[in-house]
């Protein structure tokens, strides 16, 4: 019994558990909390070494929030996050900092991330002095390294960021992101800000590289191609809680939660006779607020199958099968999303 | 970067130009020349010597024909004599503006360290009492009026206290009149610096240096401190040139014998050839500085190219 125990640990990079994030609402002279933002509210799910974990959802839904929570680069409410054994939710200051060596970011907005005033061998070398993993003649080698990485000219260096196209920029962030030799990288929709013939660029150059560094990605979007492409298994999220969590086929051939299902049938088909017989499910009303998010089921106001259980009691997130996780009333023991189990 | 330098350089050399004609016109609608001043309390002397003494110094020509002489004479680099006491007016400028330049520069320098380390400890500390004290002091810095604040330093630190001296130009005296005009725009430079760097800490690139790894004080010191700077620099640059403007108000108070204190002198005589030579000095000082600051944007802001 001990031996599979181990192995699972050491298979598992990054431990999440009921990780929740709430920004109060401060009101009037006297700043008093009236309320809270619950961008995040209670995950739990593990990423093993080496996969690619696609969290997808619609906008605002906390997606950003919670990549940034598990690097702490957010504070969390409440939870906790394990990188291995470390809990990293209990450490701060320089310890914390010296994690940050294994794990890195690489962020939405490729023009904003990047400080306007810094080349490109500045920024990317940047990481290397401040760990003294490198210096002088062997930094520059590690940063025109990095560049060829990224497949970008090691002539770049002296340049600055405003010089470069947004692909370009991603690439450059990528670089820095790897300057550490990181184990698990958070790409928080490094795609989202670039046109679609870049987007492809972007996306290989992180599987390429996933493949020859051995990294582990959490990987953010909302564009649900791009994750199927890119992902091992996918979360789908809505309003701060994960719906659905799968390995990638199991979601896409049989998503159980009908917020997945919703989102799926918006996928246009790339084949006009199959495409026009495509049943999408179009949901109702607009996304409700985090604020005060609803009783029970959050997705009930506006689920098309909402029995009244799911109006009151909340559904438990549990696995229905070879690890296929869902949230939702209707779904049964098997594994089987059945609208008949509320009658 | 040398044609830029170059037509820089003209472009100040014409606004200089522009300033010795407005000068011309301005003084000559002020009522009163100087020999009437001069001569007012005097009852021995005829209207005819007035004349003639107007008719010696060139007054009784039409303004343009003062104005091509004056500037003939200028390009020659003679600014002329002082009408009253017939002493070189350049010699005359050129003694004092030391006394100027040496307290508009201690003063930037009290405004930077004052201005800039408030500014940004209140922006770090936003909204807490750090920040609101801070902000208030600024707000009451920039509603006193200089000579009010020069006058209470003088009665606080000079008479009651007696640590430093109520009037003079030397080293010792320095202390008082530049504080007067530092802190003055130092209130101003703070609220700049403040939002400035509220401005850059909230750009997403600190974020990315916090998630590289680096150090709080190295996120601070080096990338929100050098971007929070550009327009700070701008406005300290602005701020020389009118600290060597507000001098003359200062310069009064304490009796410091710099070119401002020469210029109320010289205009409350209508010495017109002193008037020109301080504007014509001025107004170069002010170009001069206009073009370094320029030099020293590219220097901090690598975007920033001349070509």
């Amino acid at each position: 019994m001990v031996q599979p125990q181990t192995q699972q640990r050491n298979d598992t990079l990054l431990r999440v558990r009921d990780l929740k994030v709430h920004f109060p609402i401060l009101r009037g002279l006297l700043q008093r909390q009236v309320g809270a933002v619950k961008a995040v509210d209670g995950l739990s799910f593990d990423i093993k070494r080496g996969e690619t974990l696609g969290l997808v959802g619609e906008s605002g839904c906390g997606k950003s929030t919670t990549g940034r929570a598990i690097l702490q680069i957010e504070q969390p409410s409440a939870g906790q996050v394990y990188f291995e054994e470390t809990e990293l939710t209990a450490l701060s200051g320089e310890p914390l900092r010296q994690m940050r060596r294994r794990m890195q970011m690489v962020f939405q907005d490729p023009y904003a991330s990047l400080n306007p005033r810094m080349t490109i061998g500045d920024v990317i070398s940047e990481p290397l002095e401040i760990f003294g993993l490198a210096a002088g003649r062997e930094k520059q080698a590690r940063v025109q390294y990095l560049l060829a990485v990224v497949g970008l000219s090691p002539e770049f260096t002296y340049r600055y960021p405003h010089e470069f196209s947004g692909g370009q920029r991603q690439r450059v962030a990528i670089a820095r992101a790897l300057a550490v030799n990181p184990d698990f990288l958070v790409c928080d929709e490094p795609i989202a800000a670039l046109d679609v013939s870049v987007q492809a660029q972007v996306i290989n150059l992180v599987q390429s590289l996933q493949r020859e560094l051995g990294l582990t990605y959490l990987f953010i979007a909302h564009d649900l191609s791009v994750v199927r492409h890119i992902s091992d298994r996918i979360a789908v999220m809505y309003l701060g809680k994960i719906v659905e969590l799968a390995d990638r086929v199991s979601l896409y051939e049989n998503p159980l939660h009908p917020y997945t299902q919703a989102l799926l049938s918006a996928i246009p088909i790339p084949d006009p006779t199959v495409e026009a017989k495509r049943q999408r499910i179009v949901l109702e009303g607009d996304v409700p607020s985090p604020t005060n998010p609803p009783s029970g089921c959050r997705f009930h106001t506006r689920c098309p199958w909402a029995i009244e259980r799911c109006h009151q009691i909340e559904p438990e997130f549990r696995d229905v099968g070879d690890g296929h996780y869902v949230a939702c009333h209707l779904v049964d023991a098997l594994g089987k999303f059945d609208p008949a189990l509320g009658d | 970067m040398t044609r830029y330098f170059i037509k820089r350089l003209l472009g100040g050399l014409f606004t200089i130009w522009i300033t010795t004609i407005a000068v011309t016109l301005l003084i000559h609608l002020v009522p009163g020349d100087p020999v009437q001043i001069m001569y007012a309390q005097s009852q021995s002397t005829t209207p005819e010597q007035i004349e003639q003494i107007r008719r010696n110094l060139g007054l009784d020509r039409p303004i343009y024909e003062q104005y091509i002489m004056y500037m003939g004479r200028v390009l020659q680099g003679d600014f002329g004599t002082t009408i009253r006491g017939n002493q070189p007016v350049l010699d005359l400028l050129l003694v004092r503006l030391p006394n100027t330049l040496l307290l508009a520069v201690t003063s930037l320098i009290i405004t930077m360290v004052v201005g800039v380390t408030a500014g940004f400890f209140a922006a770090y500390k936003r909204g807490t009492w750090i920040d609101t004290t801070l902000m208030t002091g600024a707000i009451v810095g920039i509603s006193v009026p200089s000579f009010w604040l020069g006058l209470m330093l003088i009665s606080i630190f000079s008479v009651r206290l007696g640590w430093f001296p109520v009037s003079g130009t030397n080293l010792n005296n320095l202390v008082l009149p530049a504080l007067t005009l530092g802190l003055a725009n130092a209130a101003s430079v703070s609220r700049l610096t403040r939002s400035s760097m509220l401005d850059v800490l909230s750009q997403d690139y600190m974020r990315t240096a916090r998630a590289k790894g680096l150090a709080e004080t190295l996120v601070l010191s080096r990338h929100a401190f050098r971007n929070g700077m550009i327009n700070v620099v701008n406005m300290l640059g602005l701020q020389f040139t009118y600290m060597m403007g507000g001098a003359i108000v200062v310069e009064n108070v304490f009796a410091w014998n710099g070119i401002g204190r020469l210029a109320i002198q010289s205009i409350f005589q209508r010495d017109y050839p002193t008037i020109q030579g301080f504007i014509l000095i001025f107004a170069t000082v002010v170009v001069i500085v206009s073009i370094v600051l320029d030099l020293l944007y590219a220097w901090i802001d690598p975007r920033i190219t001349y070509n």
